[in-house]
C-alpha cells in the first residue's frame, strides 16, 4: 500500500519534469503514459482498500474508503486530461508555453491527488491552496485578456475563501484541544474519533467557516462567481481537470469537516447547512443554464449544478442517499472532462467558443460530436449513464430520510437543468451543418480521452463493479454512521 | 450600579495592546493612497503580529515559539515586502485606486464591521490560557477589515496586501486558541504566504504587460 | 500648615488663569526653534493681553449686546472649568463634584457656543466662515468625546474626572490596558482639533480662507479681544490638563492640602504641559494640513479609537 500511495505522488512529479523535455514527442507521450499509471494505481489503491479496509502509509498519510472514491475521481480526471493535452499540444509550436501548459497540468494533478491521502487539517489546508494557486497561473497562462480577468477573480476570490478555510482549520485544532491538551498532531481519522467532546458552538462555527471557505472552490451559491469564468478561459484539460476533479476534492475536504462535526454536534446542523447551501446553489445553476450562450460558461454551470446537488445529498443524510453522491462525484468526473474534451474540439472545430457559432455538430465531428451528446446527456442525468443511477439513489435516499420538500425541489430544478442542457445540445449538434464547413475529425488523443470517459459512464451507470459498490457503501456508512 | 469593567493582567492589556495595533495598521491601509506606503504599513502589521508571538514565547517559554516569531518575522516583515516593492518597482502607478468608497465611508463602515466582529466572538465561550480572548476578536476584526480592504481597492497590489493581512489576522487568532499547534504547521501556513505572493506577483506583471496598469477596473467583460 | 479646600481650588483657578499663557508663551517660542526662528519672548502672550486690554473697543454698527457678552461668557466658561477637574489635587475638592465629565463637556461647549455666536453676530464674511466651520467640526467631535467618556465610565463605572485620575495610578495593568490608551489616544486627536492645531487647523496662519478657530475672533478688538485670547490660551491649558491629569499622567499632584505639595503640584502641571505642548509643537511642524473636506476623515480616525475602546471593554477584558 505504501508503495501505491508513494507512487501516486511521485508519478505526476516526474512527469512534470519530464515535460520540460527538449524532444516534444517524449514530453506529451511520457505525460499521458504516466498519467495512465498513475490512474493504474489510484485503482489499485481503491481495490486494497476494498478489500483489507483503509490504511496508514505514516501518520500523515492515510486512505480510507472515502478518499479513495476521489483519488479514483482524480486519477483518472488525470489520466484522460494527460492523454487530452498530448493531443492538443501536438501542434503548438510556442515550446514555452507547451512546457509551463504541461508541466503546471502534471503538478496542479499532484496537488490535487494528495488532497484525499493526507490525514492533517493543515494539510489539507495546504494542499487546496497550492492547488488555487497552480490552477489560476494556469488559467493565466492563455495570456488572453479574459484569462487574465478570469485568473484575477479566482485568485482573488479563493483566496479570501481559504482565508475563512484557515480560520476554520485553526478553530478546529482548538476544538481539539480541549480532548488533546495544548499539544497535539490534528490527524483527521483522531479528530474525528474523538469528536463527541468538543464544544458545540465552536464546532458548529468550524462547519459553517469551513463550508463557506472550501466552499468557495467548490462553487457554492454566493460564492462561486469565479467559477464559470476561470472553467471558460482555462485551456481545455485544465477546464476539465478543474471542473471534474478540483470542485471534487474541495467538497472533500467540506465531508471532512462533515464528519468531524456530526459526531461532535449530532447530524441536524451539518444536514441543514448543506442542504440549504445546495438547493441555493442548483436553484442558480439551473436558472443560468436555460440562458448560456457560451458552451465552457455552460458546461461550468453544470458543475456548479452537480455541486448543489453532491451538498443536497450530504442534506439528505440516508445512507442510500450519500452512496448516490459518491457514485455521483466519479461519474461527474467521467461526464464532465468528456463534455470539456467535446466543447473543446467543437470550439476548435466552428473557430469560437459562442454556442451561437456553433451548428450541425454531429456531421462535422461525428466522433467526438456523439461523444459530446452523450457526455451532455449523462451530465443532464439521462440513463443509462452513471448520474442517472447516482442521482436516482439520492432522490431515493431522500424520500427515505423523509425529505419530500427538498427533493421534491431538487426534482424539479434538476429537471430545469435537464431542459437547459438539452436544449443547447441538441441546438448545435442536431442542427444541419452550414455550408462552408467540412468534417474533420479530432485528433486520436482527443478522441480515446473522451472514450475512456464514455466507457466509464456506461460502466458506472449500467453495473458498477462489485469492488466500487462495496466502496461506496462503506464510504457512505462511514458518512452517516448512526 | 454599572461595575467597573475587570482589568486585564500587565501581560494581557500588553497583548492585547499589540493585537490593536495590528487592526489599527489595517485601518491605516484604508487611508493611505501610495501603494508603497501600504506595504510599509503590512511590514508594520507582521512586525506586530511576530511581536504578540514572541510575547507568547516568553510566557510559554517555549522554543518552538521563539523559532515562530523569528521565522515569521523574517517572511512577513523582510521577505513580502521585499517582494512586493520590487514588483512595484516595476510598476509606474504608483498610487492605488479606491473608487469603491471614500476614506471616510470605509472607517466607519469598518467600524461596523469590527463592532459585528467583537460581538460574534463575544457571543463565543472561548476560553484560552495564554492569550486573552480580546485578542481573538481583534484577530476576527482584523480579518472582517481585510475583506473590506480587498472590496474597496481596486488595484491588484493593495487586494493582494489585503489578503496578507488577511493572514496577519488568521494569525492572531492562531495565537489566541491553537500556541500549541505543532511549528510545522504554522511553518507550513507561512511557506503558503509565499506561494501566494508568487501568484499574485505573476498576476500583477502580467496584468501589467498587458494593459500598463495594476488597477483592475478593466477587468469586468465576464458576466453570466 | 495646611491649606483650606477653598483656598485649593481658588489656586487651581488661578494657576490655569495665570499659567495659560506662559504655557502658550513658551509652545510659541519652541515652535520658532523648531522652525529655525528666534521666536518671540516667553512671556509675550502676557504683553499682548496687557496691550490689549488698553485699547479701545471697537464694535460692529449692527451688533447688539450679544457681540459684547460673548467673551465674558466665554472667559467665565474657562473659569469654571478648573473647578470640575483635577488641576492640582488627587482628591476632590468642595466643588469638585457638581458636575461630572459630562458637565464640564457642557462648560466648554457653552465657551465655543457663545464665541460661535458673538461671530455671526458681527456679521463679517471671514467671522461667519470660521463661525460655522467651527460648528461644524465640533459637532464632529461630539461622538468622539461621547464614546471616550463610555470607556471612562466602563472604566470606572463613573463618569467623575477624579476617580479616571485615581484608577489611572492604581497600577500599572490600567495604563497597559487597550481601551485607556484607544481612549487616551481620541482624546488627543480631539485635543488636536479643539485648539486649532494641525491636522486641522493653522493656528498661526494669517490666511483668512484657511481659518477655523482663529477666525471667529477677528470683529473683536480691545479688552474684549484680550479676553477671547487670553480665553482660547486657558482652553488650550485646560484640555492639557485633562489630558494629563485625568488620562496618561496624573502623577506629582498634591495628595494633601500642604504648601509645598500644592507649589510641586503647579510647577509640576505646568511641567507637564510644557511637555505636552512641545510635543503637539513638533506634531505641527512634521505633518501638513489637511484640506478642510479631509478633516472628516480625521475625525473618522478619532470616532475609530473611540469605539475600539469602547468594544474592547464590551469584551469585558480590555
Amino acid at each position: 500500500m505504501a508503495w501505491l500511495i508513494a507512487l501516486v505522488l511521485a508519478l505526476p512529479a516526474v512527469a512534470a519534469v519530464a515535460a520540460w523535455a527538449r524532444n516534444d514527442v517524449a514530453a506529451r507521450v511520457s505525460g499521458a503514459v504516466l498519467g495512465a499509471a498513475t490512474f493504474a494505481c489510484c485503482v489499485a489503491a481503491a481495490m486494497v482498500v476494498a478489500g483489507s479496509g483503509p490504511a496508514e502509509v505514516t501518520r500523515w498519510l492515510r486512505v480510507d474508503e472515502l478518499s479513495v472514491i476521489f483519488l479514483l475521481a482524480t486519477g483518472f480526471l488525470y489520466m484522460v486530461s494527460a492523454m487530452y493535452s498530448a493531443g492538443l499540444l501536438a501542434h503548438t509550436s510556442d515550446d514555452v508555453y507547451r512546457r509551463r501548459l504541461l508541466s503546471g497540468l502534471h503538478l496542479f494533478a499532484l496537488a490535487m491527488l494528495a488532497v484525499p491521502v493526507v490525514n492533517e487539517i493543515a494539510l489539507l489546508w495546504t494542499a487546496i491552496e497550492v492547488t488555487t494557486v497552480i490552477s489560476a497561473l494556469l488559467v493565466m497562462l492563455e495570456d488572453t485578456e479574459p484569462a487574465l480577468e478570469a485568473a484575477w477573480k479566482y485568485i482573488l476570490i479563493a483566496s479570501a475563501g481559504l482565508g475563512i478555510a484557515l480560520l476554520a482549520t485553526i478553530l478546529m485544532y482548538f476544538a481539539g484541544t480541549v480532548a488533546f491538551g495544548a499539544h497535539y498532531q490534528p490527524y483527521l481519522d483522531l479528530l474525528a474519533r474523538h469528536a463527541g467532546t468538543y464544544p458545540p458552538v465552536v464546532t458548529e462555527l468550524v462547519l459553517v467557516l469551513a463550508v463557506l471557505g472550501f466552499g468557495t472552490k467548490v462553487g457554492f451559491f454566493p460564492v462561486h462567481t469565479w467559477l464559470p469564468d476561470a472553467h471558460s478561459e482555462a485551456a481545455t484539460p485544465v477546464s476539465a481537470l478543474l471542473s471534474g476533479s478540483l470542485l471534487g476534492v474541495s467538497f472533500y475536504a467540506i465531508l471532512r469537516y462533515y464528519v468531524i462535526a456530526r459526531a461532535a454536534i449530532g447530524p441536524d446542523v451539518p444536514r441543514r447547512t448543506l442542504l440549504g447551501f445546495g438547493i441555493a446553489t442548483l436553484l442558480l445553476a439551473a436558472l443560468y443554464l436555460l440562458r448560456q450562450g457560451n458552451i465552457k460558461r455552460l458546461l461550468a454551470y453544470s458543475s456548479i449544478e452537480h455541486m448543489g446537488i453532491l451538498a443536497i445529498a450530504c442534506g439528505f443524510g440516508a445512507p442510500l442517499a450519500l452512496a448516490g453522491m459518491l457514485l455521483q462525484v466519479l461519474a461527474h468526473a467521467a461526464a464532465k472532462s468528456t463534455a470539456f474534451f467535446g466543447a473543446g474540439a467543437l470550439t476548435l472545430r466552428f473557430g469560437g467558443r459562442d454556442l451561437s457559432l456553433m451548428r450541425g455538430g454531429l456531421s462535422a465531428l461525428p466522433w467526438s460530436g456523439s461523444m459530446f451528446l452523450m457526455a451532455v446527456l449523462a451530465l443532464a442525468a439521462a440513463p443509462p449513464f452513471g448520474i442517472f443511477r447516482s442521482e436516482f439513489q439520492i432522490v431515493l435516499g431522500g424520500l427515505s430520510a423523509g425529505s419530500y420538500g427538498p427533493v421534491t425541489v431538487m426534482v424539479v430544478l434538476v429537471t430545469v437543468a435537464f431542459f437547459g442542457l438539452a436544449l443547447h445540445a441538441t441546438r448545435i449538434l442536431l442542427s444541419p451543418l452550414p455550408p462552408g464547413v467540412g468534417r474533420a475529425e479530432a485528433s486520436p488523443w482527443t478522441l480515446a480521452a473522451m472514450a475512456c470517459g464514455v466507457i466509464a459512464l456506461l460502466v458506472l451507470g449500467i453495473h458498477p463493479p462489485t469492488d466500487l459498490a462495496l466502496l461506496l457503501e462503506r464510504a457512505a456508512s462511514h458518512l452517516g454512521a448512526r | 450600579m454599572l461595575a467597573a469593567a475587570p482589568v486585564p493582567s500587565v501581560f494581557n492589556g500588553t497583548a492585547e495592546v499589540l493585537a490593536m495595533v495590528v487592526l489599527l495598521a489595517t485601518f491605516a491601509m484604508f487611508r493611505t493612497q501610495l501603494l508603497r506606503a501600504q506595504v510599509k504599513l503590512y511590514a508594520v502589521q507582521s512586525l506586530f503580529v511576530s511581536g504578540l508571538a514572541l510575547a507568547a514565547a516568553v510566557t510559554r517559554g517555549e522554543s518552538e515559539l521563539y523559532v515562530l516569531a523569528v521565522v515569521s518575522a523574517a517572511v512577513k516583515v523582510v521577505a513580502i515586502p521585499a517582494v512586493m516593492r520590487r514588483l512595484l518597482d516595476r510598476i509606474d502607478g504608483s498610487l492605488a485606486g479606491h473608487e469603491a468608497f471614500s476614506v471616510t465611508t470605509a472607517v466607519l463602515v469598518g467600524i461596523a464591521v469590527a463592532a459585528f466582529g467583537f460581538f460574534a466572538v463575544g457571543a463565543l465561550e472561548v476560553r484560552t490560557a495564554l492569550l486573552p480572548r480580546a485578542a481573538l476578536a481583534i484577530g476576527v476584526a482584523v480579518i472582517l477589515e481585510s475583506f473590506l480592504l480587498m472590496i474597496a481597492r481596486t488595484d491588484v497590489p493593495s487586494q493582494a496586501i489585503g489578503f496578507f493581512s488577511l493572514e496577519n489576522g488568521v494569525s492572531i487568532a492562531g495565537l489566541v486558541v491553537a500556541t500549541g499547534m505543532p511549528l510545522l504547521l504554522e511553518l507550513l501556513f507561512l511557506f503558503d504566504l509565499l506561494v501566494a505572493v508568487v501568484a499574485f506577483g505573476v498576476m500583477m506583471r502580467t496584468l501589467h504587460l498587458r494593459s500598463a496598469t495594476v488597477s483592475a477596473r478593466g477587468l469586468e467583460r465576464l458576466r453570466g | 500648615m495646611v491649606l483650606s479646600p477653598a483656598a485649593i481650588q481658588a489656586l487651581q483657578v488661578a494657576t490655569v488663569l495665570f499659567g495659560a499663557p506662559l504655557v502658550q508663551g513658551v509652545i510659541a517660542r519652541v515652535e520658532a526653534r523648531l522652525q529655525g526662528r528666534r521666536g518671540p519672548r516667553v512671556l509675550q502672550p502676557y504683553y499682548d493681553i496687557a496691550k490689549l486690554f488698553s485699547k479701545e473697543t471697537l464694535w460692529p454698527d449692527h451688533a447688539t449686546w450679544v457681540f459684547l457678552a460673548a467673551p465674558v461668557v466665554a472667559f467665565c466658561c474657562y473659569l469654571i472649568f478648573p473647578l470640575l477637574i483635577p488641576v492640582l489635587t488627587t482628591y476632590g475638592l468642595p466643588l469638585g463634584y457638581i458636575a461630572d465629565i459630562f458637565g464640564s463637556g457642557f462648560v466648554l461647549a457653552l465657551a465655543a457656543f457663545a464665541v460661535a455666536l458673538a461671530a455671526a453676530e458681527s456679521g463679517a464674511p471671514y467671522a461667519q466662515l470660521g463661525s460655522s466651520r467651527a460648528m461644524t467640526f465640533a459637532a464632529l467631535g461630539e461622538p468622539i468625546f461621547l464614546f471616550v467618556v463610555f470607556a471612562v465610565a466602563l472604566i470606572t463605572a463613573t463618569d467623575l474626572p477624579y476617580v479616571e485620575a485615581a484608577t489611572v495610578r492604581a497600577s500599572v495593568a490600567q495604563i497597559v490596558r487597550p481601551a485607556h490608551l484607544l481612549a487616551a489616544a481620541a482624546f488627543f486627536l480631539l485635543m488636536l482639533s479643539d485648539t486649532g492645531r494641525i491636522p486641522v487647523e493653522t493656528h498661526s496662519g494669517t490666511l483668512e480662507f484657511g481659518m477655523i478657530d482663529e477666525a471667529r475672533t477677528l470683529e473683536h478688538s480691545g479688552p474684549l479681544f484680550a479676553l477671547l485670547k487670553w480665553g482660547s490660551a486657558m482652553k488650550q491649558l485646560l484640555l492639557y490638563t485633562v489630558f494629563i491629569n485625568v488620562l496618561v499622567a496624573p502623577w506629582g499632584l498634591a495628595s494633601t492640602g500642604a504648601p509645598g505639595d500644592v507649589v510641586w503640584a503647579i510647577v509640576s502641571l505646568l511641567g507637564k504641559a510644557i511637555l505636552l505642548g512641545c510635543a503637539v509643537a513638533v506634531i505641527d511642524d512634521s505633518f501638513a494640513k489637511l484640506r478642510l473636506f479631509k478633516v472628516a476623515g480625521f475625525m473618522a480616525a478619532g470616532f475609530l479609537l473611540a469605539v475600539l475602546a469602547v468594544l474592547v471593554l464590551f469584551l469585558g477584558a480590555g
